[in-house]
């Protein structure tokens, strides 16, 4: 039987956006999962996969990313969307996690849409 | 003499045109984007938009990804639907990757230094494309129909436009093919327009006409 020992690291919202994606573009070189504990905002999106493509290389081909998205709109019971409203307003967060890995760890991810399917 | 008259005509004409520009509150160099993954058809869309209104085409489309390394621009573009006419410039963009790895062009018979030399200049386009959201007036996203419309690369520029307030129609590309399947690309994306068609075959281009008239 083949074993198969995947890393993932967590990192905290807040940190990712403080050094632009910098210490965890080096993770994802070291072949490490990320988690962030919210979504990122499009915008942080199309930083990332920027980023991304400057660091693409004969060792590293770049990413994949989902998040799974629990916005206040999509919740519910008015008390779940009234506590998104209120989590979103005072932590700038949107509530829901992101997932990013190392294309060549991780080659496919499906998003259903609760779920992700992470294919190895 | 003869030119100084030309002269004053062609400034006749141009301050002519200025005015009109200005009563219909209309950007002189208003720039239609075409956005999307990497192959989904974007330039062949360019090349029919533009056999159909130019009667040339703008760039080459290939079964390679990564084929449009670069921004490709065709200005002014008039198109004329029920007597009314409309002017923009099309700007077809590099397919926006999350990953781009050289070996996948080996399997088209690319040799390694070439491979590796696409790669580096799809990484540049990509960071491109991306930059040049911000200039679009109104953008038509591209989509292969044959696959899940569900992928980061979607997301991530429906997204990046809704937050820039850039009007989108999603075009759902390859209709033609059996796979095909608009409406999973309509469920995915409810609060879209979304038109099939085949760039390939021209296919239902005249409903794409139509709707760019209305978002315009
Ligand atoms: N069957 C079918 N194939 C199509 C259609 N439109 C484009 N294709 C094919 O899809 C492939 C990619 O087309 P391109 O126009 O180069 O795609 P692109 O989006 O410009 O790709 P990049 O520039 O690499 O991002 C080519 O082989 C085209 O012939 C269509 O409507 N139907
Ligand atoms: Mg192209």
């Amino acid at each position: 039987m083949i074993r198969i020992k995947l890393k993932i690291k967590f990192i905290p919202y807040e940190k990712t956006c403080n050094d632009n994606f910098k210490d965890l573009l080096k993770d994802l070189q070291k072949d490490t999962i990320i988690l962030i504990d919210a979504k990122l905002k499009p915008e942080q999106e199309a930083e990332l996969i920027k980023k991304t493509m400057e660091k693409v290389s004969e060792k590293f081909s770049g990413i994949e990313l989902s998040s799974i998205d629990i916005s206040p709109e999509k919740d519910s019971t008015l008390f779940e969307k009234l506590r998104g409203f209120v989590f979103q307003l005072t932590t700038g967060k949107r509530r829901g996690m992101t997932v990013i890995g190392p294309a060549h760890i991780i080659t496919k991810i499906e998003k259903n849409p609760e779920e992700l399917m992470l294919y190895v | 003499m003869l030119s100084s008259i030309s002269g004053i005509h062609r400034h006749i004409r141009n301050t002519f045109n200025a005015l009109l520009s200005k009563i219909f509150k209309k950007k002189p160099d208003m720039k239609l984007g075409l956005y999307g993954p990497v192959n989904a058809g974007k330039t062949t869309l360019a090349n029919r938009i533009c056999l159909d209104w130019l009667g040339e085409e703008l760039g080459k489309a290939s079964v390679i990804p990564h084929e449009t390394r670069e921004i490709q621009i065709k200005e002014k573009v008039t198109m004329n639907h029920n007597g009314k006419s409309l002017n923009f410039n099309l700007v077809d963009t590099p397919g926006i990757a999350t990953k781009i790895d050289f070996e996948d062009f080996l399997k088209y018979g690319m040799k390694k230094k070439e491979s590796k030399q696409r790669a580096k200049e799809a990484t540049k386009g990509v960071i491109e494309s991306i930059k040049w959201l911000d200039k679009m007036d109104l953008v038509l996203v591209v989509i292969d129909s044959t696959q899940d419309p569900i992928n980061q690369v979607n997301i991530t520029l429906l997204g990046n436009l809704d937050a820039r307030k850039t009007p989108v129609i999603i075009v759902g590309n390859k209709i033609d093919l059996k796979k095909s399947n608009l409406k999973r690309v309509r469920e995915a994306f409810p609060q879209y327009e979304v038109i099939g068609i085949s760039a390939k075959n021209d296919k239902n281009m005249k409903e794409l006409y139509a709707q760019l008239f209305k978002k315009l």
